[in-house]
């Protein structure tokens, strides 16, 4: 048995460990922890602010998924004050939520997940005809073709199309080539290159994976275009409580919004279906294929065990979350929790999740057993996050000094994050969350009139399950599965753009401009005391804003977000959260390069700054795997 | 900052002999990864000129200037990244993670000492010797001494490491400040303040470097002067309804819609120093006022301190509320404390009068 | 009803150069703080309005210039308050601190101003009114550093930032700036009216000339004043007892 600290982990946001004990003999994980080692306090910090200044402070909690928290937020504030803002505001805010999951899901992709795939020094054995003909294969056997929504026809061809051409990859490959020649890797370093997982894949799709990382790290901005028109920038565009700032005029030159900024908006919409079209889902889709294939469907955890949703993308304002009226319009209904849904489809339970859940102190709440906070006066119990309680206890790791981490205490506290819970028990958020619930629903006939997202997400399963020729209980909740169906995902959500782009064109040709309802700006116009809940399905997954205002000011303000669902420490029972579950349902083949576990944890698309451990259980030999180099003297 | 040497002009300045040289370039092959037949494309890499060595860390971030840097169009982020620089060390970017990345690092540090540019992006937290912010089981703070120690340069990216940041405002519960507090003013340091800074002003300072083979002019606060020379305000499209006095009042209402000035929405134009008027977010795009969002002067030190963010002077007032009305009402107090003053000073002359009427008849008596 | 005529003197206290630089001051402060509060809140064009026709009353540019021209002007009229403070001893106010004798001058005058005691010794310059003034000059120049500084940092670069731009960094951000100087210009407002009420005060109460001592430059005293011998030599002030008295009222008109 070997422990293996990994810490911090790369290619994720925010600061992350794990630390993991692993059979050598059978490569199995027999427990893991995950810890969030970074606390920057924002709760503490939204007290007594302005809530129509609170959307740019929480915003700041995450710039690569930048904007979900800024709309929960809004969300959270609008519900609390009874507002309900403009059919524009609601089908801007939905094209930017829209680009915004594409856009974070193709960074994770090609950005921060795809080098644990695909390999720069593997390219250089591919051969550039074989390549561009491996284009072509990938292009006619992995493409998931979907019919979007009914819409404006804007686009003459796909102006976005993957090149097929040998001289194209032989210039990328001379490129990797001179990079590695140099000595100066660059971003390219130090990876275990050598790992034999790099040897699941064909040198050629190596080769093609590099190219399109380099491709979509350049086409990437221009998903999210639609921010800059409509907020003003990216990361972080800006928003009002009430709507949006962004006027529409068809009558003055200088409006915010005119023809040609919609016309901006609608390129850049158009240029985000053909990467998921031709690039995103065909790519994922080849990979996918190989490694299951190989036998590689492992890593599911958490995900057959209990997954959770609370719907987005409502169709048409609403008049609050609270009373309900939120859930009553979504084209995107993945409110809900399925329990077992790994024992196949029969056995595979649900549970609905409506408005009054939201109030009541049993339904969701959050534990600190194993984190560095403490409840004053309610210990050991699991408070509501309206009554929630931000007070940091740091008690330090098991081994080492409070500065100087050896080896984290899975006994004890060990976790800057809280532990979430719905009815006292963990669960798993993300995209494989969402498609899982809507999968179970439809096919449970819970879902009887399903939208044209649920439709689409219901097609591309079907697809993908011919593809891989397995059944969705076996292929999805696995770690191939969370990768694929984020891809999947991506290709909904840019639909999901171009359908309320539809929608905003007719709604001005009806002479509608309204962008933001100010009758509830003046503070003079709120109740004494107010409390609401924004809820927002994120990127990487179900995100619940909680606000309580007073006398105008935010009084308190908590946000469990999908990370720490995902990524939280084990609770009181000691059941483990969605990470370490993973981890534990990972096989490692060479516990010193553990790359099956960075695999799993960043297919999870992990928003924090953290570390991993695999350490020791006899306290013999502690390896600490590190992408940090200040942990040199801890060393052996 | 000097010329990057080569590792061979590091061993030749250090007399190594050759055949210890080669010895690290082997212990380097294998470092990075590679085969031992890449050890002679690697010996020949060691002879050539490197490209300039960025070194990037992370503290309390929210990761969202990584995003602006990968957002950049001119240059692209990854013409950049791949051919002007040398990206060693990046939690964002980089492909590797565990032991070898950390030999890599050290190898780095060391080749290059006193030669990298360190690029930071987040806060540092001090509290409690800065455990809110552990990475590699340590706190950030010391591992930002560490790589500061023999840097060339250190660019801060983004509000958080050139003044704190959000976790920097009040109460500031991690005790968080900027990197310049922590590392002092012993090496030059570029201040790219911005929640985020716009892509091409991040990108720009490190083309300027590659292009020009220095720094580019920085003004008496550090930030490069060809971003940060001018206010919002004063490059703003918008400038002429200020001048004119052409305001809108409320969100979406008919000066909001002709794109008038955001003055009285609480912009902070007029005191932001950045290339959001010029520059502007996407080559020229739009930034927040032209999408009808006043400025939150994200440039500022300290900025997420002066909030609420929708209204200026006078409504502005951090303490009590309107500046003016408290002023009138100040006014108001003092006129009539000093006409009653006046009437009581009255009184007591014609006392003092009658007294000394009093006592002039008795002297007269 | 006795009417006392008592035998007054006349001391000549301002140079020409206070009193112009006072009466200065008052018109560019009047100004300065009407267009401030114009800044500060902007009278809003109609709707419909090009910026070209746009009415030159709201033109902020307009305001904007005239609160700088009276800015200029001022600080430029404090040449003339320097080179009256240098030719002429009754021009300097500075209170004397570093005295005991002041200190106590200053309570009997403070007790007689809260009306505890009847009346105060006779001085030419009140060293109450001289601690004011100390008050209002910090305040001025705080206003003129915090208001350059806002000026001349549209070019952060230039000579003028590098003259008034270390001023941001004292009170934090240029943001912070701007409130201060509101702030200030506000106090500046309650010194005003307190001045112009000792002023009146002293004038009618005490009948000594003071509105008129800012036009004449004199001011007229029934008992011999105790801070006499800061303004004049022994003799110049045996001169002064030499002269035919004045009666109360009357005005010397020589400047």
């Amino acid at each position: 048995m070997k422990r293996v600290v990994v810490d911090p982990i790369t290619r994720i946001e925010g600061h992350l460990r794990v630390e993991v004990k692993v059979d050598e003999a059978t490569g199995k994980v027999e427990d893991a922890l995950s810890s969030g080692t970074a606390w920057r306090g924002l709760e503490l910090i939204m007290n007594d602010r302005d809530p129509r200044d609170g959307w740019a402070y929480i915003q700041r909690i995450c710039g690569v998924c930048t904007t979900a928290h800024a709309l929960g937020c809004l969300r959270a504030v609008e519900d609390a004050l009874g507002i309900t803002i403009p059919k524009n505001a609601n089908y801007i805010r939905n094209i930017m939520a829209g680009v915004q999951s594409v856009q974070d899901h193709v960074i994770h992709f090609y950005h921060l997940h795809a080098l644990d795939w695909v390999s720069p020094v593997e390219a250089l054995k591919a051969d550039p005809v074989a390549t561009a003909a491996m284009q072509n294969t990938v292009l006619s056997a992995y493409k998931v073709n979907v019919t979007g929504p009914e819409s404006l026809d804007t686009e003459a061809y796909p102006k976005e199309f993957p090149k097929a051409t040998p001289e194209y990859y032989q210039k990328i490959q001379k490129k990797v080539k001179d990079i590695v020649e140099s000595g100066q890797l660059g971003i390219f370093a130090a990876q275990w290159w050598d790992h034999p997982d790099f040897q699941i894949l064909p040198p050629e799709v190596h080769l093609l994976g590099i190219a399109h990382y380099l491709e979509m790290l350049d086409k990437q901005r221009e998903i999210v275009t639609s921010h800059v028109v409509f907020g003003g920038k990216n990361p972080h565009p800006h928003y009002i409580v009430g709507g949006m700032p962004c006027s529409i005029s068809m009558d003055d030159m200088n409006a915010p919004v005119n023809t040609e900024r919609l016309a901006i908006v609608d390129r850049s919409i158009n240029t985000t279906i053909n990467l998921m079209n031709d690039f995103y889902v065909p790519d994922v889709l080849a990979i996918g294929k190989m490694y299951v294939d190989k036998g590689y469907v492992d890593g599911g955890g958490m995900a057959k065990e209990r997954v959770l949703g609370f719907g987005d993308y409502p169709d048409e304002p609403y008049t609050g979350t609270t009373n309900g009226d939120f859930h009553k319009n979504l084209l995107y209904r993945c409110n809900g929790i399925v329990e077992d849904f790994g024992k196949g489809l029969d056995a595979a339970k649900f549970y609905d999740f409506k408005a009054e859940d939201l109030s009541d102190p049993e339904v969701l709440n959050e534990g600190v057993e194993h984190s560095w906070y403490e409840y004053p006066g309610a210990e050991g119990k699991d408070l509501h996050p309206w009554d929630g309680v931000t007070k940091a206890k740091y008690t330090g790791p098991k081994e080492g000094t409070k500065t100087d981490w050896k080896t984290l205490d899975e006994d004890g506290k060990y976790s800057w994050l809280k532990t979430p819970k719905w009815r006292g028990k963990m669960a798993e958020v993300g995209p494989l969350s969402r498609y899982i619930i809507i999968y179970t629903k439809i096919k449970k006939g819970l879902i009887t009139d399903p939208t044209w997202v649920e439709k689409m997400i219901m097609d591309q399963i079907e697809a993908v399950s011919k593809v891989l020729n397995l059944a969705p209980e076996v292929w999805m909740p696995t770690m191939v599965g969370r990768t694929a169906t984020r891809a999947l995902e991506a290709q909904v959500h840019a639909y999901v753009a171009k359908y309320y782009f539809n929608k905003l064109i007719k709604n001005i040709k009806a002479g509608d401009t309204k962008v933001a309802d100010t009758t509830k700006w003046d503070p003079k116009t709120w109740p004494k005391e107010c409390k609401g809940v924004g809820l927002y399905e994120a990127p990487r997954g179900a995100l619940s804003h909680w606000v309580v205002i007073k006398d105008g000011k935010i009084a308190n303000y908590q946000a469990i977000v999908p990370t720490t669902w995902n990524a939280c420490p084990r609770d009181n029972k000691g059941d483990h959260g969605a990470y370490e579950k993973a981890m534990m349902d990972t096989k490692v083949k060479i516990p010193d390069k553990p790359l099956e576990i960075l695999k799993v944890v960043r297919s999870f698309d992990p928003c924090m700054a953290c570390s991993t451990h695999l350490y020791n259980a006899e306290g013999k030999k502690i390896k600490i795997v590190t992408t940090d180099p200040y942990l040199r003297t801890n060393q052996e | 900052m000097d010329k990057l040497e080569t590792m061979w002009d590091v061993c030749l300045r250090k007399n190594i002999k050759r055949r210890s040289f080669l010895k690290s370039c082997a212990a380097l092959t294998s470092i990075m990864g590679l085969n031992m037949d890449m050890l002679s494309k690697v010996v020949a890499a060691a002879e050539k000129n490197p490209l300039p060595v960025v070194i990037w860390l992370h503290g309390h971030e929210c990761t969202g200037c990584d995003e602006s840097f990968l957002r950049s169009a001119t240059p692209l982020t990854s013409d950049l990244v791949l051919n002007s620089i040398a990206l060693e060390y990046s939690h964002a970017l980089s492909a590797a993670a565990g032991e070898p990345f950390e030999e890599h690092l050290h190898q780095t540090m060391q080749q290059y000492a006193g030669k990298y540019i360190l690029a930071v992006e987040g806060a540092v937290a001090t509290a409690e010797n800065g455990i809110y912010c552990m990475t590699g089981g340590k706190p950030f703070v010391s591992v930002l001494k560490e790589v500061a120690k023999n840097a060339a340069v250190i660019i801060e990216y983004g509000a958080c490491a050139t003044s704190g940041g959000i976790q920097a405002a009040k109460p500031n519960p991690t005790g968080s400040v900027s990197v310049r507090e922590i590392v002092g003013n012993s090496k030059p340091i570029v201040k790219v303040p911005g929640c985020p800074p716009i892509p091409e002003v991040m990108t720009g300072v490190v083309m300027h470097y590659a292009l020009f083979g220095k720094l580019p002019p920085l003004d008496n606060e550090g930030r490069p002067k060809q971003f940060y020379g001018n206010r919002i305000h004063d490059t703003c499209y918008r400038r002429p309804f200020f001048d004119t006095g052409m305001f809108a009042e409320n969100f979406d209402d008919a000066g909001s819609k002709a794109g008038w000035c955001l003055y009285k929405l609480g912009c902070r134009g007029p005191v932001t120093y950045n290339s959001c008027g010029n520059l502007r977010w996407w080559n020229g795009l739009s930034y927040p006022i032209q999408s009808g969002h006043g400025c939150i002067g994200c440039s500022n030190d300290h900025f997420w301190d002066e909030d609420p963010f929708y209204k200026r002077l006078p409504e502005y007032g951090p303490i009590l509320g309107d500046v003016d009305k408290i002023g009138a009402a100040a006014v108001g107090l003092t006129t009539a404390g000093v006409a009653l003053h006046g009437a009581m000073s009255v009184v007591q002359k014609k006392k003092r009068q009658a007294a000394e009427e009093k006592s002039d008849g008795k002297k007269v008596e | 009803m006795i009417m006392h005529e008592e035998p007054r003197k006349v001391y000549y206290l301002f140079s020409p150069f206070l009193r112009i630089f006072h009466w200065t001051m008052v018109i560019c402060i009047s100004f300065l703080f009407t267009t401030g509060l114009l800044i500060t809140k902007p009278a809003s064009g109609g709707v419909s309005m090009e910026p070209t026709f746009g009415n030159i009353l709201l033109s902020l540019d307009l305001i904007r210039n005239i609160h700088f021209i009276a800015a200029f002007i001022f600080v430029a009229a404090f040449i003339l308050r320097i080179y009256g403070f240098v030719i002429n001893k009754g021009d300097r106010l500075f209170p004397r601190v570093w005295k005991a004798e002041f200190w106590q001058s200053m309570i009997e005058v403070s007790m007689h101003y809260m009306l505890l005691k009847p009346s105060h010794r006779p001085y030419l310059r009140n060293p109450l009114a001289r601690m004011s003034y100390v008050g209002l000059y910090s305040m001025v120049f705080i206003e003129i550093f915090t208001g350059f500084a806002m000026y001349l940092m549209v070019n952060p670069n230039g000579f003028g930032a590098k003259f008034f731009g270390w001023t941001i960094g004292i009170f934090g951000s240029e943001f912070m700036i701007h409130l201060i100087h509101h702030y200030i210009a506000w106090a500046i407002m309650l010194f005003v009216i307190g001045h112009v009420y000792m002023a009146i005060r002293a004038d009618f109460m005490e009948r000594e000339g003071e509105i008129s001592s800012m036009f004449s430059g004199v001011k007229i005293l029934e008992h011999e004043p105790v801070d006499v011998g800061e303004i004049m030599d022994k003799e110049s002030s045996d001169t002064f007892s030499d002269r035919k008295p004045l009666h109360a009222g009357q005005q010397e008109t020589k400047m």
